[in-house]
């Protein structure tokens, strides 16, 4: 079993566009075999946690921690924290021409081996296949060059697709349904539900309800103002769903604006 | 290292054209040229400041002491072949040149029936006069044009002849591993004169390469000249290692089309003078080049295409890599003359720089003399972009690795319009290799 746990983390951002503290000291603790929801409003924090696990060097840590088996993981730059077992499905994935899907993740799972043992064809393809297919992926996606001229869901599909090729310990999903129909929801649902298991665990960041119908969360956090305000099961998630987040807030009695409350 | 002696007297020189049964007409030109080379100014390249670097050193001949053999595995060299894509039963055309030495010759079926010449520099001034009488330094490349062109008229001490004959159609890619000993003293001042006749089609795959630096200079002109009609793919993959001058000068008559794609993937310093003049009405030159300066380097890139004629279309696309000290400079010069009506004229020139000591320039530089033109140019100089490193990165790719995809990105859109399937491979593969001892060598100094 693994554990992934960030401690009391604050962080802040400062370059052209902004000079702000942004995460207030984040708690949140998770196992393999679990799947954890975190919700919240925009403008919150969530894609900035999300970040800063995965070691975007846009965020900087001021205070606290992030712990992967109880070894920090904030002096490692973003390539070990993912050899390490991290993988963080992006919101917004690059495009890069002349690099093939296929290229790149075969290069991303030898990463993770040693030099002289490389997956071989036979058993990369194997898997491409049957993860292609479980996405309803054409073959094709495999020869294209990364993301260039992918659409919004293809993008969200080709992030799953690199999530199941390289089989990580955590994933992070960062709003993955945004821009998504509800059969393409499906879709992903479908391929982060194959990964479900003793040796897997997922923190599915989101706006709404609506995909936590397809991956039942075991673990829902509320976020709101820089820091994890209320945690329950899946009913809290529900249960936001009818109150909205201002309800909640007022609730628990929290002196916070949201950004976009009138 | 082979100690280098100052160039040549007239007297040596004079030998040197009888003993190989040179032309008279062109053991006259080199005297002249001789006499007038010091006195010639220097070509002057944008930003690009060579002036002492040391391009006259070296000997006519190479010194005994290195006292190199000719042998089939002194030909192969690192830089993958260009394997051909021809018919299956058709054995590849296949020019070899070792130093100055006679080059090894093996033309295909397809080359041999069309009449199709590939011949030593010297055997071949004496089996075909008339083809150098009117093209060897008349037209693309003049041979008293400045200190360069001229020095290399005086001192040129081996090369190659390709003639194709009038509507001569090559379906097959005719492939050229010219190699440099580069340790033996020798000034290489090789010459490739490349005669299209009218409405003939090739494809060309050349590689340049240098076994070994070393203190002589390199002082290469190729000369083409495409009669009317005529159509070029011409891909050249460079990895000189001396210091170099290279200078590729193409002429074209009506109608004819050259398609450059060019990897100076060099390990040396090296000035080039790469240009079209696109004399003839309605023809066109479509040239992309990819660059990569590593290590100390300094690869100054001249590229000029001229419209001369009407109706003529000329584009650049230049991109190019710098790691560690390394200095790449790109010029883009179009230039559209007085009178050559309903022209076009386009260029990109985009640099990279991976580090915050690499030197890096791209200048687009247009000259349009007349009003009834299409012209225009982009340029850049800037940085990896960390977006596409920290989405590399956070799939376990190494900082190393993901540069060099984000690199093969950049240079994709150059890559990808290599007519040969099996060029693109080699040039990737030669990217590669240069990246990955880029990244040591930077590795190394940090």
């Amino acid at each position: 079993m693994s554990v992934l746990e960030v401690r009391d983390l604050h962080v802040r951002v400062d370059d052209q566009n902004e000079h702000k503290e942004i995460l207030k000291g984040v708690d949140l603790t998770m196992k393999t075999g679990e799947i954890h929801a975190v919700m919240g409003p925009n403008g919150t924090g969530k894609s900035t946690l999300s970040g800063t696990i995965m070691g975007n060097p846009r965020y900087q840590v001021t205070s606290g921690d992030i712990l992967l088996d109880g070894v920090s993981l904030l002096d490692k730059p973003v390539d070990e924290r993912a050899r390490a077992g991290l993988f963080l499905a992006m919101q917004y994935p690059a495009e890069i021409v002349g690099v093939t899907n296929a290229e790149f993740m075969r290069a991303a799972i030898n990463a993770r081996r040693p030099d002289d043992d490389p997956i071989s064809v036979r058993q990369f393809i194997k898997e491409l296949d049957h993860n292609l297919a479980l996405l309803d992926m054409s073959e094709g996606m495999a020869e294209r060059y990364l993301n260039q001229g992918f659409s919004g869901g293809e993008k969200k599909r080709n992030e799953i697709l690199q999530l199941l090729m390289i089989k990580p310990t955590f994933a992070i999903l960062d709003e993955i349904d945004s821009g998504l129909d509800i059969d393409a929801m499906k879709v992903v649902a479908k391929g982060v539900n194959s990964m479900r298991g003793a040796a897997f665990g997922s923190l599915i960041i989101t706006h709404y309800q609506r995909l936590l119908d397809y991956i039942k969360p075991d673990v829902v956090h509320v976020m709101m103002g820089g820091r994890v305000v209320k945690s329950g099961d899946a009913d809290l998630a529900r249960k936001l769903e009818d109150e909205g987040y201002t309800g909640l807030r007022d609730e628990l009695g929290l002196d916070i604006q949201l950004t976009d409350e009138n | 290292m082979v100690r280098v002696k100052p160039f040549t007297t007239a007297a040596e020189l004079a030998t040197f054209s009888a003993d190989h049964h040179e032309m008279a007409s062109l053991a006259a030109l080199r005297q002249q040229a001789l006499a007038a080379y010091p006195q010639l100014p220097l070509p002057t390249f944008e930003k690009i400041r060579y002036q002492r670097w040391p391009l006259f050193n070296g000997n006519l001949a190479p010194e005994q002491a290195a006292n190199q053999t000719v042998t089939s595995t002194s030909m192969s060299a690192p830089v993958a072949p260009l394997a051909t894509t021809g018919a299956a039963d058709q054995e590849p055309a296949m020019i070899q040149q070792l130093d100055l030495q006679v080059p090894r010759v093996q033309l295909s079926a397809e080359a041999q029936a069309q009449g199709v010449v590939a011949l030593d520099f010297f055997q071949a001034q004496r089996e075909y006069p008339e083809l150098f009488a009117k093209y060897y330094g008349t037209l693309a490349a003049p041979a008293l044009a400045n200190r360069l062109a001229a020095f290399h008229t005086a001192a040129v001490n081996g090369g190659l002849l390709i003639y194709l004959p009038a509507g001569a159609k090559l379906t097959a890619p005719l492939t050229l591993e010219l190699t440099q000993s580069g340790d033996n003293g020798q000034l290489y001042a090789q010459h490739l004169l490349l005669v299209a006749g009218e409405n003939s089609e090739a494809t060309i795959l050349a590689t340049r390469h240098t076994t070994t630096a070393g203190s002589a200079s390199a002082n290469i002109v190729e000369e083409l000249i495409l009669e009317q009609g005529a159509q070029l793919r011409y891909t050249a993959i460079d990895g000189l290692k001396n210091t170099t001058y290279l200078a590729r000068r193409a002429y074209l008559f009506a109608d004819a089309r050259i398609d450059w794609a060019l990897g100076e993937m060099n390990d040396g310093d090296i000035v080039t003078d790469f240009n079209t003049d696109l004399v003839g009405n309605g023809s066109q030159a479509d040239f992309k080049a990819v660059a990569i300066s590593t290590g100390s380097q300094f690869q100054g890139i001249t590229t000029r295409l001229t419209n001369y004629g009407l109706h003529t279309v000329a584009n650049i696309l230049q991109h190019g890599v710098i790691l560690s000290d390394a200095t790449l400079t790109f010029n883009g010069v179009g230039h559209i003359v007085k009178g050559a009506r309903d022209s076009d004229s386009q260029q990109e020139n985009r640099v990279l720089m991976l580090s915050r000591t690499a030197r890096g320039d791209a200048n687009p530089i247009l000259l349009i003399d007349e009003n009834d033109v299409r012209a225009g140019h982009a340029a850049s100089v800037g940085r990896v972009n960390e977006s596409q490193m920290y989405y590399l990165m956070s799939r376990g790719l190494s900082k190393d690795l993901a540069e060099r995809l984000v690199i093969r990105g950049f240079l994709g859109s150059v890559l990808t319009e290599i007519p040969v399937a099996a060029a693109r491979a080699a040039l990737t593969a030669t990217i590669e290799r240069k990246l990955i001892d880029g990244q040591r060598h930077r590795d190394r100094a940090q």
